[in-house]
C-alpha cells in the first residue's frame, strides 16, 4: 500500500475494485465501514456483489474481465470534464499528453457496451473519485478536493493484463492528484500474513532483497560481497508456473518447497501434480501433510506462526514482531533453523569450505541484522526497534522513523510516468462449448488452501464444504436447484461440488473458492496465458460449462469407449 | 482550545471533546459501563455522572461537551451514592455468580461493585433475561449477565457493519436479539467476536474458555495474526501451554482491539492431531536408502483422491540428522549432475522475513540459482 490502513477511515471517497474486502481482509473492511458511516462515498467495481456492497453508495457490476474499459472511460470523463488535477500533473508527472491521446477512444458509451454498467454510473464514479466527493458530512481535510483512496486486490492482478491494470489504477490516482497525501493512494491488499515481506526479502525470481535487480551487476555484487563470494547468478529465474512447466519437461529435477501447497494454489492442478511427480527429488517443509507434501520424498515438520519468533510485514509495509505463544509439537522446528541446517550441510556435500555461520544463526534477530545490511529499504529495521508498533519501510537507517505514506514529495523514479495502456480482453472467453465464466476467490471462514482453517473446529462448523455460486438464470437453464450436485468442466479438468444459487454473481458467471481439496477450483483454471510481466495466472476468468453428475459420467464413459 | 477544570486540574481540550474524553486523556478515571472509545455515545448506563459547578443536577460526562471555564467534579459523596444506586439496580437483575464466573477478574460490573463496596443489591432480585444461547462454537450468549449497555449492538453495526443484533422488546423485558430471535448462523453475523470483545460482563463469552481458567491464572502473549496481510495484533490467553482464547487490545497498531473470525477463533489448527511432529522419508526413497526392507511405489491415483492421508502408509519417520542429510545430499547431487538451475525453491508467504531471507540466500548462494518464488502471484 502507498498509504496506511488507519487512514482509510478518514477518506472522503473509497474506490474498491477487485477486492472482496469484507471476506478476504475483514478488519480492513471495518475501516471502510467506519468511513461510510461518517459519510464517505464507497464506490465498488466488481463482477460479484461482494458483502461490502451493503455499505457502498455506488456499485458498478461489470462483466468479468471488462473493468479496464471502465477505468479508461473514467479517466476519459475526468479529462473531458476538467476534473483532473492540473497542478499535480504539471509538477509531479510526465507523459500526460500522449496518455490523454490514448484515452480518447475509450468513451463511457463504449465502456457501457463492453461492461454492462450504465454510462451515468461510470460518470458518477469518475466525478466522485476525482473530486473526492462525500455522500454526507464534511471532509477532515480542508485542502481543496476531497481525499480519495483506491483499494484493490487479486481481482486486478490475477489477470492476463494484471500489470496493465495496476498501472491504470496508478494513472487514475496521478491524474487526480490522489496520491502522496493522507487517505489517498493506490493500495493493494495483500492476501497472506507475510506475502509483502517474502517479496521484500527477495523470494522473487528477478530481485535480490529490497527489490534490487539480479541483472544489475553492481547491486548483485554488493550482496555477494556481504555473503562472502564474488558474484551471484545474474539470470532471472523461473516463476512458479514456469518452474512447473520446466519440471514437467525434465529441466527442473529437484524442488524445495517451504510452507506452500501448489497442488491447490497453482493453476491447472492435473498439470501441477504431473510435474511434481516427475521430480527426482521433492522436499516439503510444512506444518501439515498437505496435498503437495503427500508427493514429497522428504517431509520436514515446521513450527507454526504461533510457535516461533521473527518478523512479518503487513500490506501497509509495517514490519512487526511475532512471538511464540505455544510450544511446537513433537520435534518440529522453526523454518529458519531447518533451512539453515540444509544450507550448512549442502556446503559440506558440495565440498565448499565456508563458515557454517553463513547458515546457522543464533537467533532471528541476528538474521534481521544481515537483512538490514543487504536490504536498503530495511536498513534501519532491527528487532529492538520493533517493540510496540513496528516500523513501516522504507526505513533506510537506524534513526529513520519509517514511512507511513509513500511518494509524498517525489515518486521513486522522480516524476510519475503515465504508462500508456490499451484495453485487453481475458485470454479465455466463453464460447458455445464452454459458455460460462469461472472466477475464483475466497470465503470469509477459510484461508488459502485451507490446510489451517479447515482444521479449525469453529471455522469448519460455519463453512464445512465447498460450493459453486450460480446465478438463478444460469441455474434454471441448467436445471439446477440450491443444494444440487453439479460438475463444472473446463478445458483442463472437472470438479464436482454443490450448487448455491445466488444473485451475488451475475448471469453468465460462476464462482468457486479455492480452499476445497475435494473440489479443487484450480483443476479448472488456465495456465496457458500469464500476465507477460508478472507471470501471474488469470484465476479470475476462464471458460467453463455445467453438467449434472450423471450426464458428466455418461459423457466420460462414452468418450472412453 | 478550551480550558476547563476537572477535579481541580486545569485541562486543555479541542472543541467538540467530551468531558469523558478530556478526563480519560489526562488520566482521570470516570466510572463507565456503556461508554467505549471506539463507539458512538449511548449514555444508557448513567454511571459516568459528574457534577458541573453552577448546574443544578449531575449529568453524564460521556455526552457532555467541554465548555470554556467549566468546573467539573468526578468524585463526591453525592456521585458515589448515585453510582451505588445504579449498580444496585443492575445487580438486582444480574446473578451474583462471581464465584464460578469465567469473567470474574475482568468483569467491569464486578470492578465497580467492588469499588463502591457493594456486596449485593438492596432490591428484590429478579433476573429478567434467563435466556442461555450456545447455538454456535464461537461464543456463548448468557443473557442473565447482560446489563443492556448495547456495546455489542453498536460494535456490530458501527465497526463491523454486520448489524446482526439489536435490542428487542421493551422495558424490563428487552434483550439483545438476532432477527426474530433466530439462531446466530441464520443472522448476518460474521462471527468476528467483536461483541464478545467489548462486552463488559459474562453475557458474551468465548466458547473455548468456558470453565477452563480464571482470568488471573492466564498468561497473556501478544503476537501478530498469521492469516491475511492486514497484520492484526492478537493477545492470546494461555494456561499451561494451551490457548484458551484470543482477543484484541486497544494498543494494536493496525486493528486496535478488533479482529475477524479467523484471527479470533481460527487458532486451534495449531493443536490439531494432524500436525507433523517428526521428519518423514517416503517409503520408496527409504527403501532405496536401506532404511526399510519393504519395497513401495507411490500410487498413481491423484493425491486429491485420497480422502484422509495416512502418514504411515507412505512415509517412515526418521530423525532430523537423517532427514537433513538426505535432503542436502539429494540437492547436491542434482546441482552436480544437472546444474543449479535444475533446482527450484518455493518460499512461503506464511513464514517470517528471517526465514524467507534465509531461504532465498540458500537458493542463490547455496544452490546457485534465481529459481526462487512464492505464492505472491497466486
Amino acid at each position: 500500500m502507498t498509504n496506511s490502513i488507519r487512514e482509510i477511515r478518514d477518506a472522503d471517497c473509497i474506490f474498491i475494485t477487485g477486492s472482496n474486502t469484507a471476506e478476504s481482509h475483514p478488519v480492513l473492511s471495518y475501516e471502510v465501514v467506519r468511513a461510510a458511516k461518517r459519510g464517505a462515498h464507497v464506490v465498488i467495481l466488481d463482477p460479484r456483489r461482494v458483502p461490502l456492497v451493503d455499505h457502498a453508495t455506488l456499485f458498478l457490476q461489470a462483466k468479468p474481465g471488462t473493468d479496464i474499459y471502465i477505468f479508461l472511460a473514467m479517466m476519459h470523463v475526468i479529462v473531458r470534464e476538467g476534473w483532473d488535477d492540473q497542478a499535480f500533473i504539471a509538477e509531479r508527472t510526465e507523459g500526460y499528453d500522449a496518455f490523454v491521446e490514448v484515452l480518447r477512444p475509450y468513451t463511457p458509451e463504449r465502456a457501457a457496451l463492453m461492461t454492462g454498467v450504465p454510462i451515468e454510473q461510470i460518470e458518477a464514479a469518475a466525478r466522485i473519485y476525482a473530486l473526492g466527493e462525500r455522500a454526507d458530512g464534511a471532509s477532515l481535510y480542508g485542502d481543496g478536493r476531497g481525499h480519495s483512496t483506491i483499494l484493490y486486490a487479486m481481482g486486478i492482478t490475477q489477470r492476463r493484463n494484471g500489470t496493465d491494470l495496476v498501472m491504470t489504477l496508478a494513472n487514475l490516482a496521478m491524474l487526480c492528484g490522489q496520491v502522496g497525501k493522507p487517505s489517498t493512494g493506490v493500495n493493494p491488499l495483500r492476501g497472506q500474513s507475510n506475502v509483502q515481506g517474502a517479496c521484500d526479502v527477495g523470494c522473487l525470481v528477478n530481485v535480490l532483497p529490497g527489490y534490487q535487480n539480479v541483472t544489475d551487476a553492481a547491486r548483485r555484487q554488493a550482496v555477494a560481497a556481504r555473503w562472502g563470494v564474488e558474484d551471484l547468478p545474474g539470470a532471472v529465474g523461473l516463476t512458479v508456473v514456469e518452474a512447473m512447466d520446466a519440471a514437467a519437461e525434465g529441466k527442473v529435477r529437484a524442488a524445495y518447497i517451504m510452507g506452500e501447497n501448489p497442488m491447490l494454489s497453482d493453476p491447472n492442478t492435473t498439470h501441477v501434480e504431473a510435474a511434481l511427480r516427475t521430480l527426482d527429488f521433492l522436499v516439503v517443509q510444512d506444518i501439515f501433510l498437505s496435498d503437495t507434501a503427500q508427493l514429497a520424498h522428504v517431509v520436514l515438520p515446521a513450527a507454526s506462526s504461533l510457535e516461533k519468533d521473527g518478523t512479518i510485514t503487513n500490506t501497509e509495509r509495517r514490519v512487526q514482531l511475532i512471538y511464540p505463544v505455544i510450544p511446537p509439537p513433537g520435534v518440529a522446528r522453526p523454518d529458519w533453523e531447518i533451512t539453515g541446517e540444509i544450507g550448512a550441510r549442502l556446503d559440506e556435500r558440495l565440498g565448499r569450505d565456508r563458515d557454517p555461520a553463513t547458515w546457522r544463526f543464533p537467533s532471528t534477530a541476528a538474521i534481521m541484522e544481515e537483512i538490514a545490511a543487504v536490504t536498503p529499504i530495511y536498513g534501519g529495521i532491527l528487532h529492538p526497534r520493533l517493540e510496540g508498533a513496528g516500523l513501516q519501510w522504507p526505513c533506510p537507517n537506524a534513526d529513520h522513523p519509517g514511512t507511513p505514506i509513500l511518494h509524498t514529495a517525489a515518486f521513486s523514479r522522480g516524476k510519475g510516468f503515465f504508462n500508456l495502456v490499451e484495453a485487453q480482453d481475458p485470454a479465455e472467453l466463453p464460447d458455445a462449448e464452454y459458455p460460462l465464466i469461472l472466477s475464483t476467490g475466497r470465503v470469509l471462514y477459510h484461508y488459502h488452501t485451507g490446510t489451517m482453517t479447515r482444521r479449525s473446529a469453529p471455522l469448519n462448523w460455519r463453512e464445512p464444504g465447498g460450493y459453486v455460486e450460480i446465478n438463478p438464470e444460469d441455474a434454471a437453464a441448467a436445471g439446477l436447484a440450491n443444494g444440487d450436485e453439479v460438475v463444472i468442466e473446463s478445458r483442463r479438468g472437472a470438479v464436482q461440488t454443490w450448487v448455491k444459487v445466488s444473485t451475488d454473481v451475475p448471469p453468465g458467471t460462476v464462482f468457486i473458492a479455492f480452499h476445497w481439496r475435494e473440489a479443487p477450483a484450480n483443476m479448472l483454471t488456465q495456465d496457458h496465458t500469464l500476465d507477460p510481466v508478472a507471470k501471474i495466472p488469470e484465476y479470475k476468468v476462464c471458460a467453463v460449462r455445467l453438467k449434472k453428475p450423471h450426464a458428466a459420467q455418461e459423457a466420460a464413459a462414452s468418450a472412453a469407449d | 482550545m478550551i480550558t476547563l477544570t476537572i477535579d481541580g486540574n486545569s485541562i486543555q481540550a479541542a472543541p467538540g471533546t467530551t468531558v469523558m474524553e478530556a478526563a480519560l486523556a489526562h488520566g482521570i478515571d470516570i466510572p463507565r459501563l456503556c461508554y467505549h472509545p471506539e463507539l458512538s455515545i449511548s449514555g444508557n448506563c448513567r454511571l459516568c455522572m459528574v457534577e458541573v459547578e453552577g448546574w443544578l443536577n449531575p449529568t453524564i460526562s460521556c455526552s457532555l461537551e467541554c465548555q470554556e471555564g467549566m468546573v467539573v467534579r468526578t468524585q463526591s459523596a453525592q456521585l458515589t451514592a448515585i453510582r451505588r444506586e445504579i449498580l444496585g439496580l443492575l445487580l438486582s437483575d444480574h446473578p451474583l455468580n462471581c464465584l464460578v464466573c469465567d469473567k470474574a477478574g475482568s468483569c467491569i460490573l464486578q470492578k465497580y461493585a467492588y469499588e463502591v463496596g457493594l456486596a449485593g443489591t438492596p432490591y428484590p432480585v429478579e433476573v429478567a433475561r434467563p435466556l442461555h444461547q450456545d447455538d454456535n462454537p464461537f461464543f456463548i450468549r448468557d443473557h442473565q449477565f447482560c446489563i443492556m449497555c448495547s456495546r455489542c449492538v453498536r460494535v456490530c453495526d458501527e465497526v463491523v457493519g454486520a448489524h446482526a443484533i439489536d435490542i428487542a422488546g421493551r422495558g424490563f423485558h428487552n434483550h439483545i436479539a438476532t432477527p426474530f430471535d433466530g439462531p446466530m448462523i441464520d443472522s448476518s453475523c460474521v462471527f468476528c467476536g467483536s461483541c464478545v470483545q467489548v462486552c463488559p460482563t459474562a453475557a458474551l463469552l468465548p466458547a473455548s474458555r468456558k470453565g477452563l481458567g480464571r482470568e488471573w491464572e492466564l498468561d497473556r502473549i501478544k503476537t501478530i495474526c498469521g492469516y491475511c496481510g492486514v497484520g492484526c495484533e492478537i493477545e492470546f490467553a494461555v494456561k499451561d501451554g494451551e490457548i484458551l482464547y484470543a482477543r484484541g487490545t486497544p494498543e494494536g497498531p493496525v486493528n486496535g482491539e478488533f479482529l475477524c473470525t479467523k484471527g479470533r477463533y481460527g487458532w486451534d489448527f495449531a493443536e490439531s492431531p494432524d500436525r507433523l511432529t517428526q521428519p518423514l522419508i517416503r517409503r520408496d526413497l527409504a527403501y532405496a536408502l536401506g532404511l526399510t526392507d519393504t519395497p513401495w511405489a507411490l500410487p498413481e491415483t491423484s493425491v486429491l483422491e485420497v480422502e484422509k492421508p495416512n502418514i504411515e502408509d507412505s512415509f517412515i519417520p526418521v530423525d532430523w540428522d537423517t532427514a537433513l542429510d538426505v535432503t542436502a545430499t539429494k540437492l547436491a547431487e542434482t546441482v552436480q549432475t544437472y546444474g543449479p538451475d535444475a533446482v527450484m525453491g518455493l518460499a512461503s508467504a506464511r513464514c517470517t522475513n528471517e526465514e524467507n531471507y534465509l531461504f532465498q540466500k540458500l537458493m542463490r548462494l547455496g544452490i546457485g540459482t534465481n529459481n526462487v518464488d512464492h505464492c505472491a502471484r497466486l
